[in-house]
């Protein structure tokens, strides 16, 4: 093992392989107040990569419901278990905005429970059977409590459910990769992508076993393994519809709710995914204490009772959700850009416009500005433009009954 | 803990610089992370020979065990004890203690029959809990005297000391047997429900549709053997330099046959005694070979560095041809 720096949980962790971080990492963020569960994301994945024979209990992209769902049944409750020690609780008194933003995490990751129980494998893990791949929906919709006078009110909910969103986190210290005996799988140095190579991959199901989010899939008709590909040829500007120009992958662009934008992680505050995710710290990663530094970055729901959420999301959770609460000019900003383009925004520019709105949120002043915000692509081209207050259109009286 | 933490802020730098001492000193020692070095015995052939005794056979028409079992009825039985291999990330295995192995040849063809004690069948890898029951036989490449000097690893080889290794799979014995030569997902799930009509004789059958499974099948696409239908054989040919590095040749030489009766396998793994691949193994009657071997028991979750491995080589002699 060697010591890597996880900024999710503020410290050095042991990992197999030496700290390598890519150029710049594939990333997205899913604001999960917004999910209608309609699943178009999941079928967009479907209908590109996964249609085929051997792959019919494969959703590379899946929407479940929490508490109860998951896809796999109960995966995560299944791994927290693993990588219970009893005090897997974080030190949140001192933090460092680069290195520590959260504050540290000092229970085990599922390496550090590995290592610790001595089993002879990079990281602790489970193989779903068949069975617990079907049903991907169970649990769908299912409200935790439904107890009569449990009614719902704000802040939290006492009866409550909510979407997660999820595909392959493109890990930047990735549990399948650890687990490969062969290193069939490897992550990209451009982009973070990560992939199994299908002519080494022996089928020996030890990604299956050890990815903690259960994203890598045996396909019994070619007796090896396939996980989600970030659908690669898009990232990498292949599709004509952008021109050359680095595209969103298929479950972001598809998204009716509009709950996903997607990117790069880099260097640039000006990035609107690293804004989000560095600097803002409104959207968190899922499941950190797993310890593989995961990259698909969830806003949390914020009627659910923040216990759970701070299990589900670190200890990021309450300031994330009053900011979302009650967003500032440049988030409010920022977020507009969700859902405005095909092509990655790389950077985003703000120009201001007058007031329009006023109000107290929760006690908190809150102002809006109809602000002009503009996305740019790769090549420092505008892609998009749009405004805080969407444009209105009144329909002709005579076009009422038309569709 | 907390104080732990504080301190590893604090004296991060110092910590570091001595996480990083280690781990080269580790590095002198170890030839890679989550591997143990072997010890010396390791190194050392195993006292009991292998007789590969001279057979003039009439080759039987079908090469299966029932046809070539008796012409091993005159070959010495050399039992190879087996432990849980416990030396390379992931460690596992320890369900098979020994195997049974016996040689023959005949002047063309070596014949190497191995039998072992295993209460399940396994011979299907679809589910993805299913794991397959295989046995492996590893020769070094080239000529090779194995001495403790030599420091050849009975694992998996070791770099510029290449291995062929032949990997017999119950699973491939089954795919051989069905139409089109690999079984398929209906096999283990008849009543999956599916989208698509893949019946070429059904009224929706959709060309396109089939034809595209090849394209977005990764493992057929890149060519990749375990992933094709009619591979003809139930052995796979492979080379290894050490841990992980198992690479399927490009060229198959080696084929087998296996019966399964009372909880026992028997798996007879054959070749030509001389091949033109240079990759391969080459056996020369009248010569001495070395060989290794692996069991992998699938109902115990084997696969991979999970097995039963010998820990020493094993040399084998072959007899001088005679014909009469
Ligand atoms: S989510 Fe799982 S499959 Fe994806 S990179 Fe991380 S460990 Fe690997
Ligand atoms: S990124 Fe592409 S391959 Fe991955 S889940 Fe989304 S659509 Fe599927």
């Amino acid at each position: 093992m060697t010591l890597v720096h996880n900024w999710h949980l503020g410290r050095r962790m042991e990992y197999p392989y030496f700290e390598s971080r890519p150029k710049r990492q594939f990333a997205a963020i899913f604001n999960t107040n917004r999910c209608i569960a309609c699943q178009t994301c999941t079928m967009a994945c479907k209908s590109a990569w996964s249609y085929n024979k051997g792959q019919e209990h494969m959703w590379w992209n899946n929407v479940e419901t929490k508490p109860y769902g998951g896809y796999p049944q109960s995966w995560d409750i299944k791994t927290l278990k693993l990588i219970d020690n009893g005090e897997n609780t974080w030190y949140t008194d001192e933090k460092d905005e680069k290195t520590s933003p959260y504050g540290v995490y000092e229970g085990d990751t599922i390496f550090e429970a590995a290592s610790k129980k001595n089993i002879n494998q990079w990281a602790v893990g489970y193989i779903p059977e068949d069975k617990e791949w079907r049903s991907p929906n169970i649990g769908e919709d299912v409200a935790k409590s439904n107890k009569a006078d449990e009614y719902s009110s704000l802040p939290e909910h006492s009866r409550w459910f909510f979407y997660i969103q999820r595909l392959c986190n493109h890990c930047t210290y990735p549990g399948c990769l650890a687990a490969c005996p062969r290193k069939a799988i490897y992550k990209r140095k451009e982009d973070g992508i990560v992939l199994i190579d299908q002519k080494r991959c022996r089928g020996y199901r030890k990604c299956v076993e050890q990815c903690p989010y259960k994203k890598p899939m045996y396909r019994g008709l070619t007796r090896v393994s396939e996980k989600c590909i970030a659908c690669y040829p898009r990232v990498e500007g292949k599709d004509p519809i952008t021109k050359g120009r680095p595209m969103e992958t298929r479950c972001m662009a598809a998204c009716v709710g509009q709950i996903r934008l997607q990117g790069f992680l880099d260097d640039n505050p000006k990035n609107p995914v690293t804004w989000l995710i560095r600097h803002d710290k409104l959207a968190l990663p899922l499941y950190p204490q797993f310890g593989t530094e995961p990259n698909i970055y969830y806003i949390p729901p914020r009627w659910a009772p923040r216990p759970y959420l701070r299990q589900m999301f670190g200890p990021g959770v309450d300031e994330a959700i009053d900011k979302f609460m009650v967003p500032s000019r440049e988030r409010l900003a920022v977020m507009s850009l969700f859902r405005m383009a095909q092509a990655i925004i790389f950077e985003y520019k703000i120009e201001e416009g007058p007031k329009v709105f006023e109000t107290t949120i929760h006690g908190k002043k809150f102002e809006m500005f109809n602000d002009t915000v503009i996305g740019y692509g790769e090549d420092g081209q505008e892609i998009v433009r749009t405004t805080i207050e969407e444009p209105v259109y009144i329909r002709d009286p005579k076009h009422y009954n038309s569709i | 803990m907390k104080k732990n933490y504080l301190l590893l802020k604090r004296y991060g730098v110092a910590l570091l610089s001595c996480a990083f001492l280690s781990s080269a000193l580790f590095a002198a020692e170890e030839t890679a992370p989550g591997v143990k070095e072997a010890s010396e015995e390791e190194f050392t052939p195993a006292k009991e020979v292998v007789e590969v005794k001279f057979v003039q056979m009439d080759r039987p028409y079908h090469l299966d065990v029932d046809s070539l079992q008796g012409f091993f009825k005159d070959a010495k039985a050399v039992t190879v004890p087996l432990q849980k291999q416990d030396k390379a990330f992931p460690n596992g295995g320890g369900s098979v203690s020994s195997a049974e192995v016996k040689a023959i040849h005949d002047g063309l063809t070596i014949y190497f029959k191995i039998s072992w004690s295993d209460s399940t069948k396994n011979a299907r890898a679809i589910a993805v809990q299913e794991f397959r029951d295989a046995v492996a036989l590893m020769f070094p490449l080239g000529a090779v005297e194995i001495t403790p000097a030599e420091h050849f690893s009975p694992r998996m080889g070791d770099r510029e000391k290449p291995i062929n290794l032949w990997h017999w799979k119950a699973d491939w014995e089954a795919d051989l047997l069905v139409k089109g030569e690999l079984e398929d997902v209906e096999v283990q799930y008849p009543n999956m429900h599916d989208d698509f009509n893949f019946n070429p004789y059904s009224a929706y059958y959709h060309r396109e549709l089939i034809t595209s499974i090849e394209v977005l099948s990764g493992g057929r696409a890149a060519n990749n053997l375990l992933s094709q239908p009619g591979r003809g054989r139930v052995v796979e040919d492979l080379n290894a330099e050490g841990f992980g590095t198992l690479t399927t040749q490009a060229h198959q030489d080696v084929n087998g046959c296996s019966k399964y009766e009372d909880g026992v396998w028997t798996v007879i793994m054959y070749r030509s005694l001389i091949t033109v691949d240079p990759h391969d193994v080459q056996l020369v009657p009248g010569g001495t070979t070395y060989f290794n071997m692996a069991v992998w028991n699938g109902g115990e979750q084997d696969r991979n560095g999970q097995k039963n491995i010998s820990t020493q080589w094993h040399p084998a002699t072959l007899e001088r041809v005679a014909w009469q």
